[in-house]
């Protein structure tokens, strides 16, 4: 299956706004931040189902999350913010101080595939 | 550009017959916001709170948001600045082409009827999220919006009011305002503020490698800001004030535990519409303030002889 193009925002949610009040030291946050929410057709157009892997790539950087399918527009992903967005984000601020974090061009490929 | 029209969340809950949300979830990232200040509380000019005021919601997808909306508006993505230049322009009564409109996702039809909606409003607020903030456009789509509800003012009251982060975030921008003028990027580096985001901004700095020691007061960088800014926290002394461990403090090279403001420690808040609020602690701490811990590394750092009568360089003398 080839790599496909979407459109990455990151955002919070209030389980993870939640779980940094516990702590982030721990599985609970990073089952959170590492996984991605879907559009069921772009799911098996990619040929993945819930709880698969996937390499997201940007020009910064690639990260690895597990998938979920959700009430999502078809084209777009959504995943909480946290270290594997960090690695996806480019460091320019085009003056403002801060960097683009929403909106991001990416190439999604399942992770066995991507492995070859 | 029209500067911030704004108002306290007291006045939207008494006065505000008419809310919008841009780019922003508060279902889920600001749960109390509907039903402590702008959508469910009965006020003293919306007596019937919720039937009284007309909600509508600009976003780019369905979230748990929309199920409180009376009205949803489905937007393309990075197409906010367009749209709110064409809301401008109908609220001047210019005329507007219904292609241009298209490539919003919008119709000119739901424009028209959102901007009727705005000039019938006797209170209309519009809060914005990081939708809108962070994404293509930044600080212009946050100018355009300010400038919408500035020029609403010709028709009725209008104010805007962004929709602030987590912790104190507001708080840190209110004190460097008017401590120094700036809110943010400020560098003390000759002896007085200077003020130029994108060169003395904290992620500008680190990602390019300009300082050599940082001090993380209340954040969590490691898990929040580019890789290469994240990069250069771990190469240099870092130093962390935090109640917990967080990915900047297994990076720092010194991570100081601290009490929880407002759970564990006294202080001041400011809440998003920059009213501050004094924090009683609830339980008590073993571990010291944020305060404690900064005044005592002053106090060590004010005993120290004076490098620069001891002919240390300054960054003027630098350059």
């Amino acid at each position: 299956m080839p790599a496909q193009r979407f459109l990455l925002n990151p955002a919070r949610t209030s389980k993870q706004g939640q779980q940094i009040n516990v702590g982030k030291d721990n599985a609970e946050y990073e089952a959170i931040v590492n996984t991605l929410t879907m559009h069921a057709d772009d799911m098996q157009s990619l040929g993945v189902s819930k709880g698969d892997s996937v390499c997201v790539r940007t020009e910064h950087g690639e990260a690895t999350f597990q998938v979920e399918e959700g009430k999502v527009p078809p084209g777009m992903l959504f995943v909480p913010y946290g270290p594997p967005t960090c690695r996806l984000m480019g460091g320019g601020t085009d003056g403002t101080g801060m960097p683009t974090s929403k909106g991001w061009e990416v190439e999604v490929e399942p992770v066995q595939i991507a492995a070859k | 550009m029209g500067g911030k029209v704004s108002c306290t969340l007291g006045e939207v809950k008494n006065r505000a017959d008419f809310v919008l949300y841009w780019g922003g979830n508060p279902a889920e990232c600001h749960p109390r916001h509907f039903t402590k200040y702008a959508l469910m509380p009965k006020g003293r000019f919306v007596p019937r709170g919720r039937k009284d005021r007309t909600m509508v919601l600009v976003d780019i997808r369905e979230t748990k948001s929309v199920k409180a909306a009376d009205i949803f508006l489905q937007i393309r993505p990075g197409k906010d600045f367009e749209a709110l230049s064409i809301l401008r322009a109908l609220v001047k009564g210019q005329h507007v082409d219904e292609k241009q409109v298209a490539e919003t996702g919008l119709t000119l039809e739901q424009l028209t009827d959102l901007v009727d909606r705005m000039k019938r409003a006797k209170f209309g607020v519009m809060f914005f999220g990081m939708g809108l903030s962070m994404t293509r456009g930044k600080h212009m789509n946050s100018a355009s919006i300010l400038t919408l509800a500035a020029e609403l003012n010709a028709y009725t009251k209008f104010v805007a009011m962004p929709m602030r982060g987590h912790g104190n975030v507001t708080g840190a921008d209110v004190v460097m305002r008017w401590t120094t003028g700036y809110p943010f990027g400020v560098n003390f580096s000759r002896g007085y503020p200077r003020y130029n985001p994108g060169e003395f901004s904290t992620v500008d700095l680190l990602v390019r490698g300009d300082v050599d020691a940082a001090l993380i007061l209340g954040a969590d960088p490691g898990a929040t800001m580019p890789q290469p800014a994240i990069d250069h926290l771990a190469r240099i002394p870092t130093v962390v004030l935090d109640p917990k461990v967080t990915h900047t403090s297994r990076l720092a090279r010194v991570h100081i535990t601290t009490a929880v403001t407002g759970i564990s420690a006294p202080g001041t808040g400011y809440r998003m519409d920059e009213i501050p609020l004094p924090l009683r602690p609830a339980l008590r701490s073993p571990y010291p303030t944020d305060e404690d811990v900064v005044r005592r590394i002053h106090q060590a750092v004010a005993e120290k002889p004076d490098w620069m009568a001891a002919g240390g360089q300054t960054t003027t003398t630098q350059i």
